[in-house]
């Protein structure tokens, strides 16, 4: 007999399952059929339409705020890829003093709430906009590059933590081997792991760009007078005639967010299956 | 002690450093230096607004704790409704968890991603699909006046904007999330465990609770946590879905910030969050491996 679940349990157990599945996507295709509907969001449905698709495209302020998410979540997953890869390196390969310490600080941004570290990095914005206009007459301000900062801090833990158990694995006669056969740590590392830890780098980009382009809680706070695409929505939600609208590319973004979320995943795991072997050293030697 | 060795050690420790720089610096630069602000802040030593005192002293502290405090209430308010929410989620998630860990054999893992795929999507999306789905002319009351199951005079208020909304909308938030540390720990658990305790005669509920469920305690846990620490500081679904009643410490943090302008109590009310969300990450910390976070 199977310990795990009687037959009777079996079927309860996928009822469940079932269930809750539904419950997790039912408000994600509720917003979607809504925005296809002629009329407010509310029942009856009064027929099908696009016109909120075609008014959220020819909204100026709407695109505007999408083109600076794009351009925070680009510019930060960039930035956090880069220090992320070195962050891994330090931690894996590396031995030195206070290395504890060291990784209890990377992964200290999973756990501080955005609220505080959002209104952290306010105040010191503001601090040092102070000392500026006292010290040299003038000063930074909010803005996009205050978000880019604060997005690069809260995605660095997970670029670390996806690309780390890849290094762990990716042997390090590989590289001990290009040495050997002539090639200089610049070239060794551009020719040969910096190829194998590709799958790590995009799966790595694309959990930080995610994590950036609807990141409300810190962009709300640091954003200024050039609102992210969140911190547009939220404002807009204020009006029920642009509701729709919102509805419609709400729509949009969640269905473009799930085929990025899966697809991710499931090149990970293709390349992973595919070249698992090479990482050992084993493929190769 | 040969030259090249005393050489080699010294390149070994610059490339450590080299690799090491950027990250620390932004680190302590962006995020160290801030909460090391705010934490001043809070004890009066900046003075940033004509409004400060600018005088180092415990006495926003001391009216932050003390006796009928509104913002301790409110905290306490915060750690009710966070408290239940996890409850609720753990005992949501823990079936699917052993469900796919043990029952599933093919395509565990297409399953697994299908219920975490939402959580990898848009927060405030999909807190703003139940501020539609749950209003007074919303998806829900709107179908029920259409089926003539209630007059529009009267929709059912309580759906949106209460304590209800805040915490229906948490969990939904965060059962992606936790469905996989449950799931983890069951996963690795040592079946022939409980082959062995059906061997010896016990019964499947006796091997569930005696067995599996003791074994898979640590990632229940995590869980707990997982979803215990960031909604006690929780600000955004209260404030799109919550209303007045719905109204928690985080709220009372942003508004501090951004309405009121009292920078300095914010702060105080902020490092108190933060001592309290580090109290519980040192206490639960060993549960909870970051590890499990990622794949």
């Amino acid at each position: 007999m199977d310990a795990a679940a009687s037959k009777g349990g079996l079927r309860l157990l996928r009822v469940f399952f079932a269930l809750l599945a539904v419950f997790l996507y039912a408000p994600m295709v509720v917003l979607a059929i809504f925005s296809f509907n002629n009329g407010d969001v509310s029942f009856p449905l009064q027929g099908f339409t696009t016109r909120w698709y075609a008014q959220f495209f020819s909204n100026p302020l709407l695109i505007g705020a999408l083109r600076r998410s794009a351009i925070v979540a680009t510019l930060s997953s960039i930035i956090a890829v880069a220090l992320g890869v070195l962050a891994s390196f330090a931690l894996i390969r590396r031995q030195f003093l206070g290395k504890s310490a060291t990784s209890a600080l990377f992964f200290s941004p999973l756990v501080i709430p955005y609220l505080v570290f959002g209104i952290s990095l306010l105040l010191l914005f503001t601090v040092v906009d102070k000392l500026l206009t006292q010290v040299a007459g003038v000063y930074i301000g909010l803005g996009l590059h205050a978000v880019v900062i604060g997005h690069v801090v809260v995605s660095l833990p997970y670029v670390i933590l996806t690309i780390m158990p890849l290094l762990e694995r990716l042997s390090v006669s590989l590289e001990e081997a290009a040495h050997d056969l002539g090639a200089g740590t610049w070239q060794t590392f551009r020719r040969i792991t910096l190829p194998l830890l590709l799958p790590a780098l995009i799966s790595s980009f694309l959990i930080a760009f995610t994590l950036s382009f609807d990141e409300f809680a810190i962009a709300s706070f640091l954003a200024g007078t050039q609102p992210t695409w969140p911190v547009y929505l939220f404002a807009q939600l204020r009006v029920p005639s642009q509701l729709p609208q919102l509805v419609a590319v709400a729509s949009v973004i969640l269905l473009g967010s799930l085929v990025l979320v899966l697809f991710a995943e499931i090149v990970r795991r293709v390349v992973e299956r595919r070249y698992g072997a090479e990482y050992s050293g084993r493929g190769i030697v | 002690m040969s030259d090249p060795a005393k050489k080699w050690k010294r390149r070994e420790r610059e490339a450590t450093a080299g690799l090491l720089s950027g990250p620390l610096l932004w680190l302590l630069l962006f995020f160290v230096a801030p909460v090391v602000y705010v934490a001043v802040y809070s004890f009066g030593g900046i003075k940033l607004f004509p409004t400060d005192a600018g005088v180092v002293s415990l006495d926003s502290w001391r009216r932050f704790l003390g006796g009928g405090s509104v913002y301790m209430a409110l905290f306490w308010k915060s750690i009710r409704i966070s408290l239940t929410v996890s409850v609720i989620v753990v005992f949501l998630s823990y079936p699917v968890g052993y469900f796919l860990a043990l029952c599933v054999k093919k395509r565990k893992y297409v399953l697994l991603l299908l219920i975490i795929a939402p959580f990898l999507t848009s927060y405030l999306l999909r807190v703003l699909a139940w501020k539609i789905i749950l209003g007074d002319s919303g998806v829900i009351n709107s179908f029920l006046f259409s089926v003539h199951l209630r007059s529009p005079d009267h929709p059912i208020t309580w759906l949106l904007y209460s304590q209800f909304s805040v915490m229906l909308v948490l969990a939904y938030v965060w059962i992606p999330f936790v469905a996989l540390p449950i799931f983890v720990s069951l996963d690795n658990l040592d079946r022939s465990v409980l082959e062995a305790a059906s061997d010896l005669g016990a019964s499947r509920w006796q091997t569930f609770w005696r067995v599996t469920f003791r074994l898979s305690l640590p990632g229940v846990v995590a869980a707990f946590v997982f979803v215990f620490v960031p909604t006690i500081g929780e600000f955004v679904t209260p404030l799109l879905v919550g209303g007045p009643s719905g109204y928690m410490y985080g709220n009372a943090i942003q508004d501090l910030f951004t309405k009121g302008l009292d920078w300095q109590t914010g702060s105080v009310l902020a490092m108190f969050l933060l001592l309290v969300v580090a109290g519980l990450m040192v206490l639960f910390g060993r549960f909870v491996q970051v590890r499990n976070v990622a794949t």
